[in-house]
C-alpha cells in the first residue's frame, strides 16, 4: 500500500515541478505556453541519455535543466513580438517539433523504439528504501523551486512580469523592456521542466516520444487551473487534485457495484472528465484562486 | 450558498477517505492465488483491451470450475493501461502494492510492457505480455526471466515476410513502414532477414502516422519500381494508401501484416483494390481443441468470433499456463512456478489442451499445454515462435494459401 501511495506521490510530484514552472510563465507573466511538454522532453532525453553513457546522475540532471532552458531562450527571441494566443500556437508547435526530432533522429534518440533501461535513482539503495529516497529528492527540489517561484513573485522582478501580464504597454512606458523580462522567464521555467523531465525518465526508466503528447501539456494546464493561476500554492493543490481525480477514480470498483470490470476502465475516465467540469463549474477560479479579483 | 476554501478541503478530504477506506479491508483472502489483468482497455489498443480483459476472467473461471490451481482459487483483479506507458505504470503499482497480485497479465503495447516490466522485476513476479518490441527478451527488460511473451516478436514477423517474397519470387521488394516501434520492427526485420538471404531492398520509406494522404511517400517507393512493397502498416493508414496507389495505376503486389490487411480493409477499399494482396498473420491454433474452447468463451462473453481478436486468444492461454505452472509447482512460490512455466507448454510430455485435462495429467507425468494462439513453446528468452498463415485476398475473400514455418 505505502509503495503505491510513494509512486503517485513521485508522479504527483514532477507534475507540481511542471506546473510551478507554468506558474511563474502563465499565472506570473501571463505567457501562454502550450508547449511545455516540448522542455519536459529535452530534459527527459538529455538526462536519459548522458546517464545511459555512463555520465554520474547529477551531471545528467544539471544538464537537463540546462539544455532544456537553453531551447526555450530561441523560442523566446522569435516569438516575443506575438501575444497571447500566436504565442500559444508558436509553443504548441514547439513541442511538436521536439517530439518529432526525437522520432526521427533514430542515431541518437532510437526513434519510436524508445529508451529502456534507464538507470534508477539510489540505485543501490534497493527496493522500498530506493522509492522512498526518490520521494524525499523530488520532494525537497519542489520544495526549493517552490520557494524560488515564491521569492520572485514577492521580487521587484516579479512586480514586474505581473505589470507586464496586466499591461504591456504601460511597462514600456515606463522605460523597462519587457522582451528580456519574458525570455528570462521562459527560461527559468524551462529549466524547471527540464528537471521534472529528467526526474520522469529515471523513474520510469523507459522514455519514448509517444509519452510526450500535448495532453501532458493540459494535464499541467488543468491542474493550475483548478489550484488557483498565479498561486504557488494552487499549483500544487491543483497537481493534488488532478492526481485524487486520477488515481482515486481506480477505487472507485469498490464503491460502485453492478458494474463490470472491462466497463469500469471507461466509467473511470468518464467520471474523471465529469469531476473536472463540476469542478471548474464551481470553482472557477480554482481552489487557492485570488477571490479579491474578478 | 457560499462554500469557504475550508469547507470545501474538508469535502475533499472525506471524499479522500471514502475512496481509499474499502481497499484497506483488501487483505489477501486466504486459499485464492491473486492475478492482476493489465489490459488496454481504453486508449489506442481499446480495440483488443476488452476482449482481452473479459477471456483473462473467463479463463480464470475455467480454472475454479475445474477445482482452482495447487487447491486455489484463481482471483482476477482488473486495471486498465489506457495504453500509455505513465498510466500503466501507476496501474501496475497499484495491482502490485494494493491488490498484492503475484502475476501481471496482458500488457499489449511494447511501451507499456517496457514500462512495467521493472516493477514485476522488482517484486519478483510474473509478466505475461503480447508485445512485439525485441528490447523485452533480453536484459534489463527480462533480466530475471519473469517475463513471457506470447505474440510473435516484430523480428520474427519480418523474418515471415522475408520467407513469403523468396517463396513468391520477388526481386525487387521496398518496404512502407508506419513510424512506430511496431512498424518499423515489422520493416527492419524483413530487411535484416532479405538482406541476410543475400538480397537487396530498392527502397524503405517510413512514414508518420494521421496524415490525411501518403501521396508523397508512395511516390518515392513507386519511383524505385518495385515488384512488391512490404508494410508495417495498421488499418487507417493503409486504407489511404491503397486508395492512392490505386489511382497511380503501377503494378505491383504488397505484403502486409494481418492486422493491416484485415477484412476491414476489403470493405473500406473494395474487393477490386486489394485483389492479390498478401497477408500474414501468425495463426491461432485454430484446429486445436483449446481454440475451440476459447472461440466459445469470446463467443458467449462478446458476442464475436475468436477469430477477431488474436490478442484475446493470448490473454486466454496466459491463464491457462499460469494456472498449469502453479498446479505443477503445487503452491504459491513465485521462483517454483516460474521453473514450471516451460515444463508444463514446452514438448515432452502429454499434448494437453483444457485446464481441466491438465490437471488430471500433471498428477501421472510430464505434460506439454497447446495453447489457443499458438502451440506455446518458450523459448530461453521466454519467446513463442507461432506459425504465420499466409492470405491471398481473392474476389473480397481471405484465403489461405498455405502457413510458413521460421
Amino acid at each position: 500500500m505505502e509503495a503505491y501511495f510513494i509512486a503517485i506521490g513521485i508522479i504527483a510530484l514532477i507534475y507540481v515541478i511542471l506546473s510551478l514552472g507554468l506558474t511563474l510563465q502563465y499565472g506570473l507573466t501571463g505567457l501562454i505556453n502550450f508547449g511545455h511538454v516540448g522542455f519536459f522532453a529535452i530534459g527527459a532525453y538529455t538526462s536519459a541519455l548522458l546517464a545511459l553513457k555512463g555520465v554520474p546522475l547529477v551531471f545528467s540532471f544539471a544538464a537537463a535543466a540546462a539544455l532544456a532552458g537553453l531551447a526555450a531562450w530561441p523560442l523566446g527571441l522569435v516569438s516575443l513580438r506575438l501575444r497571447d494566443d500566436y504565442f500559444a500556437i508558436v509553443t504548441l508547435g514547439f513541442s511538436e517539433v521536439v517530439r518529432i526530432v526525437i522520432t526521427s533522429e533514430r542515431w541518437l534518440t532510437n526513434g519510436v523504439q524508445g529508451l529502456p533501461g534507464i538507470p534508477r535513482l539510489y540505485e543501490g539503495l534497493g527496493g522500498s528504501a530506493a522509492q522512498l529516497a526518490v520521494l524525499v529528492t523530488v520532494l525537497a527540489v519542489t520544495l526549493v523551486g517552490a520557494w524560488i517561484i515564491r521569492r520572485i513573485a514577492g521580487s521587484p522582478f516579479g512586480r514586474l512580469i505581473e505589470a507586464i501580464r496586466d499591461n504591456e504597454e504601460a511597462v514600456q512606458a515606463l522605460g523597462k523592456d519587457p522582451a528580456r523580462f519574458k525570455v528570462q522567464v521562459l527560461v527559468v521555467g524551462a529549466a524547471l521542466a527540464g528537471i521534472a523531465g529528467a526526474f520522469y525518465a529515471h523513474y520510469i526508466t523507459y522514455i519514448v516520444p509517444d509519452q510526450f503528447i500535448p495532453l501532458v501539456t493540459f494535464y499541467v494546464w488543468m491542474a493550475i487551473i483548478m489550484g488557483g493561476v498565479g498561486r504557488v500554492s494552487g499549483a500544487i493543490v491543483g497537481t493534488a487534485i488532478l492526481m485524487l481525480f486520477l488515481e482515486g477514480s481506480r477505487f472507485l470498483r469498490d464503491i460502485v457495484p453492478g458494474v463490470s470490470e472491462v466497463d469500469m476502465a471507461s466509467v473511470r475516465i468518464g467520471a474523471v472528465g465529469l469531476l473536472l467540469v463540476l469542478f471548474i463549474m464551481y470553482r472557477p477560479q480554482g481552489l487557492m484562486g485570488d477571490y479579491t479579483k474578478r | 450558498m457560499t462554500h469557504t476554501r475550508r469547507q470545501f478541503i474538508g469535502t475533499i478530504g472525506a471524499a479522500t477517505a471514502l475512496i481509499g477506506a474499502p481497499s484497506i479491508l483488501r487483505a489477501q483472502a486466504q486459499g485464492t492465488f491473486r492475478i492482476g489483468a493489465l489490459c488496454p482497455v481504453t486508449g489506442s489498443g481499446s480495440p483488443f483491451g476488452s476482449g482481452m480483459q473479459k477471456m483473462i476472467i473467463a479463463a480464470a473461471e475455467a480454472v475454479n470450475a475445474a477445482g482452482g490451481a495447487a487447491g486455489r482459487k484463481i482471483e482476477i483483479v482488473s486495471e486498465d493501461t489506457q495504453t500509455s506507458p505513465q498510466a500503466a505504470v501507476l496501474a501496475a503499482k497499484k495491482l502490485i502494492d494494493v491488490n498484492k497480485v503475484q502475476a501481471v497479465l496482458g500488457t499489449w503495447s511494447s511501451g507499456v510492457s517496457l514500462a512495467v516490466v521493472p516493477l514485476t522485476n522488482d517484486a519478483n513476479i510474473i509478466l505475461m505480455n503480447t508485445s512485439g518490441a525485441p528490447a523485452l527478451s533480453m536484459p534489463p527488460a527480462n533480466a530475471k526471466g519473469l517475463s513471457y511473451r506470447f505474440q510473435a516478436t516484430n523480428d520474427r514477423f519480418g523474418r515471415a515476410f522475408a520467407e513469403i517474397c523468396e517463396k513468391e519470387g520477388f526481386k525487387r521488394p521496398a518496404t512502407m513502414a508506419f513510424n512506430n516501434a511496431s512498424g518499423v520492427g515489422n520493416t527492419e526485420g524483413f530487411r535484416k532477414a532479405w538482406e541476410a538471404k543475400g538480397h537487396k531492398l530498392v527502397e524503405s520509406v517510413v512514414y508518420e502516422p494521421n496524415q490525411p494522404t501518403y501521396r508523397s511517400e508512395l511516390q518515392k517507393v513507386l519511383a524505385a519500381n518495385p515488384d512488391v512493397i512490404v508494410t508495417g502498416s495498421y488499418l487507417a493508414d493503409t486504407t489511404i494508401i491503397m486508395r492512392e496507389w490505386y489511382q497511380s495505376g503501377q503494378p505491383v503486389k504488397w505484403v502486409m501484416p494481418g492486422w493491416a490487411a484485415s477484412p476491414d480493409l476489403v470493405k473500406a477499399v473494395g474487393p477490386d483494390v486489394v485483389e492479390g494482396v498478401i497477408s500474414v498473420d501468425s495463426v491461432s491454433n485454430e484446429n486445436a481443441p483449446s481454440y475451440k474452447a476459447y472461440d466459445e468463451a469470446y463467443r458467449k462473453a462478446t458476442g464475436q468470433p475468436g477469430q477477431s481478436n488474436v490478442y484475446a486468444a493470448m490473454t486466454w492461454d496466459m491463464v491457462h499456463v499460469l494456472a498449469l505452472a502453479i498446479e505443477a509447482a503445487n503452491g504459491t512460490d513465485m521462483a517454483a512456478i516460474n521453473a514450471k512455466i516451460r515444463e508444463v507448454s514446452n514438448p515432452a510430455g502429454q499434448q494437453v489442451y483444457t485446464y481441466a485435462e491438465g490437471k488430471e495429467a500433471l498428477k501421472k507425468g510430464k505434460i506439454n499445454f497447446e495453447g489457443a494462439s499458438s502451440v506455446l513453446d518458450f523459448d530461453q528468452y521466454g519467446d513463442v515462435t507461432p506459425d504465420f498463415g499466409v492470405f491471398f485476398i481473392e474476389g473480397g475473400q481471405l484465403n489461405r494459401r498455405y502457413v510458413v514455418k521460421i
